[in-house]
C-alpha cells in the first residue's frame, strides 16, 4: 500500500470541508437556458442535463450517431469541430460506463457535452462516418474501457501494447499491474491502401517501409508505416502508444496537488500552459481564483513557453529538412526563457512552478528586467531564422504544397492550433474565450491559407511575434502587487513562518498535506491554448483528495490521426517535412 | 511576412511571391552563407560573448531556487531537525522517502532512525521541502549526482544530514531565500512577510561550495 | 567566487573544476568505497597493459552516443548538444542515429513496455564495446510513473553502466555523467569488448 493511502485513515476533525455541496457553475443558469435552447431547437431528442458547466446532454446509444450527424449539419449550430471523446467509470452503476463527446462551434464559439451510457456488455454505434477525428478516440475508449463501437472499422488497442490484458482506466484496475511484450508480440502494420489508389497504375513493385518508432526523423516514439508505390505513398498507418506513461490513471492514484508533476510532462516543451489548463480547471471546481500577480506571471510565462514550444519546433524541424545552423540559432533564445523559468521555480524544462490556487513562491525581484532583455533579444533570432527559411527557394520548394489539409478535413480531424489556423479557421481559445485577462491585451491570432508545411511555418512565426507583442505589453504594465497564491487554508499551505510559529497554521499545513484538496462533488472542463491547440482538462471530483477522473484533451492526439491523410500521395521526404511541421509531441500524444 | 487584418483582433500571414532573386537559388543560398559565415567571424573574434559554457572548466550558476540534490538540516546543537513526521514522504508524488522513525528517551521528541531517499525516483518536484513543517528539508543546487550502481542511488541520513554550520551558498529549494538572495527574492507566498531569519550567519565565511559532504 | 557574465546572456557563470582534479563529490564512490572491483589487476603483461590504457584512452575520449530519446529528457538532450553547452568538445558530438555506428546508448525518456522490445534490439545491435547511460528519473528507475505500462528502470532489460538522476537532468549534469563514465573507461574500470 503505498504511503498516500496509508494516511487517509487519520480523522478528519477541522471544520466541515468544502466538499459536502456538489459542485455548481458560477453562471449555471445562462448555461441551462442554452442548453435548453438547444435541445429544443436541434431536431432530434436530447435529454438535457442541468447544472453542469457546459450544455450537456445525455444521448440513447442508438441515437448517438443520428445525433451527432444532425449537430454538425444543423445551420444555426454547426457543431463542426469534434473536441474529444473519453469514458468514464463508475462501477456502482448498472450502466457503468459514461462515454462523453465534447463538440465545438467555430461559427456560435460554444461546446457541448453528449454523454451516452452503456453497461459492460454494450456496444455503442461508431460515429467515425461522421467525425473522421473520433477513429482513434473510440480506439481509445476501448483500450482503456473495453467499451466496443460497432462497425468501428479497425477496433484495437492503440495506446497500450497488444500482449496488454484487461482495460487499464477501469476503476478495478490496479494502477501497477503490468503485462510485458515479448519481441514476438510487435505489431506488424499493414498500413489501408488509400482508395485513389486502389488500382496499380505502375510497374513498380509495392513495398511496404517501416519508420520508426526508434527513427531520428520520427521523433523517437512515433511510429508509421507507408506502402511506396514507386516513390509514392499510397497507404499509410500510424502507431502511438510508445510513451503511453498512463498519465490518467496517475492523477486518480495521486492527490490533486501532485498531478500538477504530471502535467509538466505531457506537453513537455510548454509545460507550464498544462499547468495552466490543469490548475485552473481544478481552481474552476474549487471556485476559487489565482490571485492577479499570480495571474500576470501565468500569463506571461504561457507566452514564453509558447514561443520556446515553436522554438523547438521549428528548429527541429529545420533539421529534419537539413538546415542545421537554424537549430543552433534559435536554440540560444531558448536557453533563455528556460533560464528564466529557471529562476523562478529551480527547475529548468519542467517548472512545476504552480500550484492550485496561485503559484509555489513569488518571482524573483529581477524576473521583469530579465523578461524584458529575453523580449528584446527574441525578434533579432526570430528575424534572422525567418528571413534564411522563408524566402530560401529550396526550403520553399521543399514545403509548399507539402502535407496540406483542406479547412474542412481539418476540423473534422479535429485540428486545433497552429494547424487549424493554417489551414485558414482563425480559432485561437485565447481569443475564443479568453482567461488570464487576454482579452484586455492588444495581439492578433494569425491564420494562413493553405494548410500545408510552409502556411504552418508562416503562422508559428507570426504567433511567436504576437507572443513577443503580449510580453511587451504585459512588461509594461508591471506585476500586480498582492500575494502569489489564495489565502484559503484549504486550498494553499499557509505561509511557512506562520506554520513554525503558530498552532492553527501548523494544523491546516498538516491537514492539507495529509488530507489534500478536496474539491466538491462534481465535474467541470477548462481549455486553454497550448503550443498544439487547445490543451482541456475535464475533472470529475467525488470529493476525495484524488481526482476521480482526469482526463486531458490533447491536441497532437488528433493532428496524428490526420498525418496519414496528409501524406498520401507524397514522397518520403515530404512526409518527414509535414511530420516535423505538425509538431507531434510524444507526451502529449500518449499521455 | 506581410500580415493582412481580416477582422478586428485576427490577420492573415501571406505567402509573397518568390522574386527573381530568390528564384535564382544563387543569390538567397550566398546571402545565406555570408549571414552564417558573419556568426563565424563574430563569434571568432569576440569569445567572450559565445553562447558555450566550457563545462567542466565553466560552470553554470543557478538560481538559488534550484532543485538539486536534498539535505536534512541540523540544529545548532547538531540534532537533526527532522522530527520524522512523514510530511514530506506523504507529499511526494514519487513516494521514493523512507522513514523509519525513533524516539528520543529524555525529551520524548521523535527523530529518523532511517531517512532514505532513492535519487533515481525523485523528481526534483520540491514537494517535501514544501511540505516540511520543521523547516529540515532542503535541496541544493548539487546537481552533479552521477551514480554507477543502482543501489548506491538511495541515500541515507549519512548521505543527507549536514553539519549546523552548512554553508548557505550552495543551497537551492528552501521555505525562503533570505539575504544570500543574490537576485534579491522577497521570497514567500507574500501572505504575511517573512518574519523569521534564515538559519545562517552573517558572519559566516563563504566557504567551497564543492565540499559539502557533511556527517 | 568570479561570476563571469555575458551581457546579453541572463544565464551567469563561474569557474569549476574538472571531475578528477578539486575535491571529490558527487555519489560515484565514497571514500574507502569502490563500486566496481577491477579484478585482474596484475593479470596482464606490461605491454598489454600499456594498451588497454591506450585504448581505454581513446575509446573514452571519442564516445559516439546515439541518443535513444523519447520524451522530456530528450529536449534537455538537445539542450545539450546546442549552442549552450556544446558536447563536442568532448568528443561526442557524432551524434549518430544508426546503433551500428555509436558506442554510447544514451537513454533519454521513458521506457513503456511497448517501446522495450525496441531498446534491446537496438542495443543488440551496437557493435562492442558499448555503454549505456541511463539519463532521467524514467530511464533509471520509472521515476514517479509507477504505472501499469511503464518500464521500471532499463536495468530490466538492458545492462547499464552509469546512472544520471534528475527529471530532467540538467544539461550539466548529463555532461557530468558522460565525463565520469569517460573516466571510468580511461581507467579500464569497465571491461567490455
Ligand atoms: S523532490 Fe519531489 S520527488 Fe524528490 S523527494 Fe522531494 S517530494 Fe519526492
Ligand atoms: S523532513 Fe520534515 S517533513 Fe520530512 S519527516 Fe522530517 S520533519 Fe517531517
Ligand atoms: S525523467 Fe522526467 S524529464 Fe526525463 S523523461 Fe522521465 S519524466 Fe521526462
Amino acid at each position: 500500500m503505498s504511503t498516500l493511502t496509508r494516511f487517509s485513515a487519520i480523522p478528519y476533525t477541522g471544520p466541515a470541508p468544502t466538499n459536502r455541496n456538489p459542485y455548481v457553475p458560477a453562471d449555471v443558469a445562462t448555461i441551462d437556458a442554452r442548453g435548453a435552447e438547444i435541445a429544443a431547437r436541434a431536431g432530434v431528442a436530447l435529454e438535457q442535463e442541468t447544472g453542469l458547466d457546459l450544455p450537456a446532454f445525455i444521448v440513447a446509444k442508438e441515437a448517438i450517431v443520428p445525433t451527432l450527424r444532425a449537430l454538425r449539419d444543423h445551420t444555426e449550430f454547426q457543431f463542426d469541430l469534434p473536441l474529444d471523446l473519453f469514458g468514464v467509470d463508475y462501477p456502482g452503476r448498472e450502466q457503468r460506463f459514461d462515454v462523453v463527446y465534447q463538440l465545438y462551434s467555430v461559427k456560435n464559439n460554444e461546446r457541448i457535452r453528449l454523454k451516452v451510457r452503456v453497461g459492460e456488455t454494450e456496444s455503442v454505434p461508431t460515429s467515425v462516418d461522421v467525425y473522421r477525428a473520433f477513429d482513434w478516440f473510440e480506439r481509445e475508449v476501448f483500450d482503456m474501457y473495453g467499451v466496443r463501437f460497432e462497425g468501428h472499422p479497425n477496433l484495437r488497442r492503440i495506446l497500450t501494447h497488444e500482449m496488454f490484458q484487461g482495460h487499464a482506466l477501469r476503476k478495478d484496475y490496479d494502477p501497477a499491474q503490468r503485462w510485458l511484450l515479448s519481441e514476438q508480440g510487435v505489431a506488424k502494420l499493414k498500413p489501408k491502401i488509400d482508395p485513389r489508389f486502389e488500382v496499380e497504375h505502375s510497374d513498380f513493385e509495392r513495398v511496404t517501409l517501416n519508420l520508426g518508432p526508434s527513427h531520428p526523423a520520427m521523433h523517437g516514439t512515433l511510429r508509421c508505416a507507408v506502402t511506396l508505390e514507386g516513390e509514392t505513398i499510397v497507404g499509410a498507418d500510424q502507431e502511438i502508444g510508445y510513451l503511453h506513461r498512463c498519465f490518467e490513471k496517475m492523477s486518480e492514484t495521486h492527490t490533486y496537488q501532485q498531478v500538477i508533476p504530471f502535467t509538466d510532462r505531457l506537453n513537455y516543451c510548454s509545460a507550464v500552459i498544462n499547468n495552466v489548463g490543469y490548475c485552473m480547471t481544478v481552481e474552476k471546481l474549487l471556485g476559487v481564483a489565482a490571485p492577479e500577480r499570480a495571474q500576470h506571471v501565468r500569463l506571461m510565462l504561457s507566452e514564453f513557453y509558447r514561443i520556446a514550444d515553436h522554438i523547438v519546433c521549428i528548429g527541429t524541424n529545420l533539421v529534419d529538412l537539413g538546415a542545421l545552423t537554424n537549430f543552433w540559432y534559435l536554440f540560444q533564445p531558448r536557453e533563455e526563457i528556460i533560464a528564466l523559468a529557471e529562476s523562478c521555480s529551480g527547475a529548468r524544462l519542467l517548472p512545476t512552478y504552480l500550484r492550485i490556487g496561485g503559484l509555489a513562491v513569488d518571482v524573483p525581484a529581477d524576473f521583469l528586467s530579465n523578461s524584458q532583455r529575453i523580449v528584446n533579444m527574441l525578434p533579432k533570432y526570430i528575424d534572422e531564422v525567418e528571413a534564411l527559411v522563408m524566402k530560401n527557394r529550396i526550403f520553399r520548394d521543399r514545403t509548399e504544397g507539402v502535407g496540406a489539409i483542406t479547412k474542412e478535413d481539418a476540423l473534422n480531424f479535429g485540428f486545433t492550433g497552429p494547424c487549424l489556423r493554417a489551414a485558414g479557421v482563425p480559432f485561437d481559445v485565447r481569443k475564443a474565450s479568453p482567461y488570464l485577462g487576454y482579452e484586455t491585451y492588444d495581439w492578433d491570432v494569425p491564420y494562413a491559407e493553405g494548410g500545408d508545411t510552409y502556411a504552418r511555418f508562416l503562422v508559428r512565426f507570426e504567433e511567436m511575434r504576437q507572443s513577443i507583442r503580449i510580453l511587451q505589453q504585459a512588461i509594461d504594465r508591471g506585476l500586480p502587487s498582492g500575494p502569489v497564491i489564495v489565502d484559503n487554508p484549504y486550498v494553499a499551505l499557509p505561509p511557512k513562518e506562520k506554520v513554525y510559529n503558530e498552532m492553527e497554521s501548523l494544523i491546516y499545513h498538516f491537514k492539507l498535506i495529509m488530507h489534500g484538496i478536496q474539491p466538491p462533488v462534481g465535474e467541470a472542463y477548462f481549455q486553454v491554448e497550448g503550443g498544439n491547440g487547445e490543451v482541456g482538462f475535464y475533472i470529475v471530483s467525488d470529493g476525495t483528495k484524488n481526482p476521480y477522473r482526469v482526463r486531458v484533451r490533447p491536441p497532437c492526439f488528433p493532428i496524428f490521426e490526420a498525418y496519414g491523410h496528409m501524406i498520401m500521395g507524397q514522397t518520403i521526404p515530404d512526409a518527414i517535412a509535414t511530420l516535423g511541421s505538425l509538431n507531434i509531441i510524444a507526451g502529449e500524444l500518449d499521455h | 511576412m506581410p500580415v493582412t487584418r481580416t477582422a478586428p483582433g485576427i490577420v492573415r500571414v501571406e505567402r509573397e511571391a518568390m522574386t527573381l532573386s530568390q528564384r535564382a537559388y544563387l543569390p538567397q543560398i550566398l546571402g545565406g552563407m555570408l549571414r552564417t559565415f558573419r556568426h563565424f567571424l563574430r563569434n571568432l573574434f569576440n569569445m567572450k560573448g559565445l553562447p558555450t559554457i566550457s563545462y567542466p572548466e565553466v560552470k553554470r550558476v543557478y538560481s538559488e531556487r534550484f532543485r538539486g540534490r536534498h539535505i536534512l538540516t541540523t540544529r545548532e546543537d547538531g540534532t537533526t531537525r527532522c522530527v520524522a513526521c512523514y510530511m514530506c514522504s506523504t507529499a511526494c508524488p514519487a513516494e521514493c522517502i523512507t522513514i523509519e522513525a525513533g524516539e528520543d528517551q529524555r525529551t520524548r521528541e521523535k527523530f529518523p532512525v532511517r531517512y532514505d531517499i532513492d535519487l533515481l525516483r525523485c523528481i526534483f518536484c520540491g514537494y517535501c521541502v514544501d511540505a516540511c513543517p520543521e523547516d529540515a528539508i532542503y535541496m541544493t543546487r548539487d546537481y552533479e549526482m552521477s551514480i554507477d550502481t543502482r543501489a548506491r542511488a538511495v541515500v541515507g541520513l549519512r548521505d543527507l544530514v549536514v553539519p549546523p554550520d552548512f554553508p548557505v551558498e550552495p543551497m537551492g529549494w528552501r521555505p525562503y531565500y533570505g539575504k544570500m538572495d543574490k537576485r534579491g527574492t522577497a521570497g514567500g507566498t507574500g501572505i504575511g512577510q517573512p518574519i523569521r531569519e534564515a538559519p545562517y550567519k552573517e558572519e559566516m565565511p563563504i566557504p567551497n561550495p564543492d565540499v559539502y559532504r557533511g556527517a | 567566487m568570479p561570476v563571469l557574465k555575458n551581457d546579453s546572456s541572463i544565464i551567469e557563470r563561474k569557474t569549476g573544476v574538472a571531475p578528477g582534479q578539486g575535491p571529490e563529490k558527487g555519489l560515484i564512490t565514497l571514500p574507502g568505497e569502490t563500486a566496481n572491483e577491477s579484478d585482474d589487476l596484475g593479470g596482464g603483461s606490461y605491454l598489454t597493459t600499456k594498451l588497454d590504457t591506450m585504448v581505454n584512452w581513446a575509446r573514452g575520449n571519442s564516445l559516439w552516443p546515439l541518443p535513444f530519446g523519447t520524451a522530456c529528457c530528450a529536449i534537455e538532450f538537445m539542450s545539450m548538444v546546442s549552442s549552450a553547452y556544446d558536447i563536442a568538445r568532448f568528443g561526442a558530438e557524432v551524434v549518430r542515429f544508426s546503433p551500428r555506428q555509436a558506442d554510447l546508448l544514451i537513454v533519454a525518456g521513458t521506457i513503456v513496455d511497448k517501446l522495450a522490445p525496441v531498446l534491446k534490439k537496438i542495443y543488440d545491435q551496437m557493435p562492442e564495446p558499448k555503454y549505456v547511460l541511463a539519463m532521467g528519473a524514467c530511464a533509471t528507475s520509472g521515476g514517479f510513473y509507477r504505472a501499469y505500462h511503464v518500464v521500471q528502470g532499463i536495468d530490466e532489460i538492458i545492462p547499464v553502466d552509469i546512472w544520471v538522476p534528475g527529471c530532467p537532468p540538467t544539461p550539466d549534469g548529463l555532461m557530468y555523467g558522460i565525463l565520469k563514465l569517460k573516466e571510468k573507461i580511461e581507467r579500464g574500470e569497465i571491461k567490455r569488448g
